[in-house]
């Protein structure tokens, strides 16, 4: 019973992590149609973003700061160096290929993410840092069944939960929400509505990717380490998350990132480490095989 | 909708290739040739160039950038001291076998190189060994410890440290007699090196009748809680066979976050600056040379050029030192691959840095040769307890 509960607590908070990251797919493949691969590499960039936020505020050992606020801090400039990032390529890799044929900007895209993951390299070299975060938070959290939850991981679920509970409410509340979901349903229908598409992509990339950032510091809190080539697998894995939820879906997202979070975790403890992402990728290509839409995709009425 | 959803799954894939292949950087091929003059048998110096395979790059960079420094400092040396003119050829392997078997055949081709320093890893000499064997070069790894190396399948390898065969009952004998473990789990990188010295391990705990738990972990594991729930609480060692320090800390800082009471114990693959956390251990096959009188003047040296080192970097130095020995025996101007590969069992190193003499067996492993045993104090630096 410990095992399971242990077992469940890792993965609602790996879940978490991807969920965020497939929120963010999803949320840029509503508006534009567009698989933005370059996603995991600004999750990673947000990742380094609170590392160096760390180092700056005195670094695990001596911050200089409270604890409290340095982890703030770390979320905030993440959020806000990975949202202007995504901002940016909007800008230079996508627009201008907005009228292009499809493929065109999913190979933007890949060029990218391998110009992301180099120019990390390029400036911060390829030594694998770690957050370190027992040094500066090694508090015991609440007994949960016989099993005792680590408080950053508790942090982490909690604060995964208001910002996609917040990325609902923004969605379903606001005037850009409502702006987003006309540019999804019909972008030419909404330049006639007087909606600012343009304005609306900008912001949507700004959204998805602040939420890619606050992935990479929830990541760097729980798991540690962070290196030029985390994105890749953590895209991956977000993009798996969000078609199996079913793409351009937001609760199918979250639902994607819980169930492979949740995938991973049990198939580590009660088959084998090696099949955690085999079983993932299992589930991607039967969810495909049987509701190509994913779980809770809808399904498109096209006017012929 | 379901043709666009094949095309956008091929998309992915073609994603994944094409990042694959781009995600590593080419291995760069430059040369650092000092320019000494020196003698030889003929009068003129002895002329060659040295590959140096070692993961600049990747997680493993910290390794790696210490053993070509190192690789540098006893080239500049050897050459000062012997008049040669030995010059370095680098080769980033990336601590990656299929990057590795990339490099060897740029090495190979490259008439200038008589001899190869690396790869560090076993996964990586396995690679490349049959390139090396067929071009008759030596290449002496000063790191990689898989036993089943110098099995006689490569014919031109050999090694400056010694084997896993020596480190895993050492480490079995410590775990038991000084930490007395009764129950330990073995987390293994799924690698050449990681399966090779985890089942020396296991053979050695067992036999001392230590309950063993293997568990298996791919070396891009990003998270290892769900591996760290599986470790039971009265397990007192976790035993890491990873080549990447950083895995090795993120493994113990787990371990804490679930207020496990077991101590990480790291092979040496963990040795570097980068596992630091207080009160884990650490093997290696090489000792602390700042300890070694006669090596002071080489550990002083380094550091003033290069600054803080671990325990990968002076096998390195004696690595480069044995091609180079091998090269310049009746060398008459230029070495020759074929002449330097077939002397390299024969070198003899009295006084190396490493505080013991090397000299070969006729596989190529280094004769009594021992692991040594680190702690990680409260300053987060390893101390020599065994």
């Amino acid at each position: 019973m410990e095992l399971f509960v242990q077992q469940l607590v890792n993965g609602l908070t790996l879940g978490g992590v991807y969920a965020l990251i497939a929120l963010g797919y999803t949320l840029i493949y509503g508006v534009l149609q567009l698989l933005n691969f370059a996603h995991g590499e600004v999750y990673m960039v947000g990742a380094f973003t609170g590392f160096f936020v760390m180092v700056g505020l005195g670094g695990p050992g001596k911050p200089i700061v409270p604890v409290w606020l340095m982890i703030v801090a770390m979320f905030l400039a993440a959020m806000v160096v990975s949202g202007l990032l995504g901002v940016g390529i909007e800008r230079f890799a996508y627009r201008p290929l907005r009228e292009s044929t499809r493929i065109a900007p999913l190979i933007s895209a890949l060029g990218v993410s391998l110009f992301l993951q180099n120019a990390v390299l390029l400036l911060f070299g390829s030594r694998v840092r770690s957050y370190d975060t027992p040094r500066y938070w090694s508090g015991a959290g609440p007994q949960v069944a016989g099993v005792q939850v680590n408080p950053v991981r508790i942090l982490v679920l909690v604060l995964a939960i208001i910002l996609m509970v917040g990325l609902t409410r923004l969605v379903e509340k606001t005037a850009f929400g409502r702006g987003m979901r006309a540019v999804a349903y019909d972008r030419d229908a909404a330049v006639m509505m007087g909606i600012d598409v343009n304005k609306v992509i900008v912001l949507v990339f700004f959204v998805a990717s602040a939420l890619a950032g606050a992935a990479g510091v929830m990541v760097g809190l729980v798991f540690f380490n962070v290196n030029n080539y985390m994105g890749f697998l953590a895209g991956l894995k977000g993009f798996t998350a969000a078609v199996v939820g079913g793409i351009g879906s937001i609760p199918g997202a979250m639902l994607g990132g819980l169930l492979i979070g949740l995938i991973e975790s049990f198939t580590t403890a009660y088959v084998s480490a090696n099949f955690a992402s085999v079983l993932s990728f299992l589930v991607l290509i039967l969810v495909m095989l049987l509701k190509p839409r994913g779980l809770l995709g809808t399904r498109a009425i096209v006017k012929v | 909708m379901r043709a666009a959803t094949k095309i956008l799954v091929g998309m992915m894939a073609s994603g994944m290739a094409l990042a694959a292949c781009a995600g590593g950087e080419t291995p760069a091929a430059t040369s650092t040739a000092p320019a000494m003059a020196g003698g030889s048998t003929s009068g003129t110096p002895c002329t060659g160039a040295i590959g140096v395979m070692a993961p600049i790059t990747g997680g493993a960079a910290a390794i790696g950038g210490e053993q070509l420094n190192f690789a540098k400092l006893a080239v500049s040396d050897y050459n000062a001291k012997n008049g040669t003119n030995f010059s370095i050829v680098e080769g980033d392997t990336q601590l990656d076998a299929g990057q590795a078997s990339t490099v060897a055949p740029q090495l190979v081709s490259n008439q200038a190189v008589i001899g190869v320093v690396g790869p560090a890893g076993s996964q990586e000499v396995e690679s490349v060994g049959p390139a090396f064997a067929d071009a008759k070069m030596a290449f002496v790894s000063p790191s990689a410890t898989r036993t089943s190396l110098t099995s006689g399948a490569f014919p031109t390898f050999a090694r400056v440290i010694p084997t896993d065969d020596v480190q895993g009952p050492t480490d079995a004998d410590f775990m038991v007699s000084k930490l007395g473990a009764k129950k330990v789990v073995i987390v293994e990188e799924k690698t050449s090196y990681g399966a090779g010295l985890s089942s020396a391990v296991e053979k050695a705990l067992k036999e001392k009748g230590v309950d063993v738990k293997r568990i298996q972990v791919s070396q891009k594991q990003p998270d290892y809680s769900s591996v760290v729930a599986l470790v039971d609480a009265d397990t007192s060692v976790v035993f890491a066979t990873f080549q990447i320090a950083a895995n090795t800390k993120a493994l113990a800082n787990t371990l804490q976050q679930q207020s496990k009471k077991a101590v990480v114990f790291g092979s040496d693959g963990s040795f570097s600056a980068d596992f630091d956390v207080p009160g884990q251990y650490v093997s290696s096959f090489a000792p602390d040379i700042k300890g070694i009188p006669s090596s002071k003047a080489v550990a002083d040296a380094y550091t003033a050029k290069y600054g803080e080192f671990g325990t990968f970097g002076p096998p390195t130095y004696v690595a480069t030192q044995v091609i180079m020995t091998a090269a310049a025996k009746d060398c008459t101007g230029t070495a020759d691959r074929a002449k330097t590969s077939s002397n390299v069992l024969g070198v003899s190193i009295p006084d190396s840095i490493l505080g013991q003499p090397i000299t070969f067996t006729d596989k190529g492993d280094v004769k009594d040769a021992k692991f040594f045993i680190f702690k990680i104090g409260d300053d987060r630096k390893p101390a020599l307890v065994n």
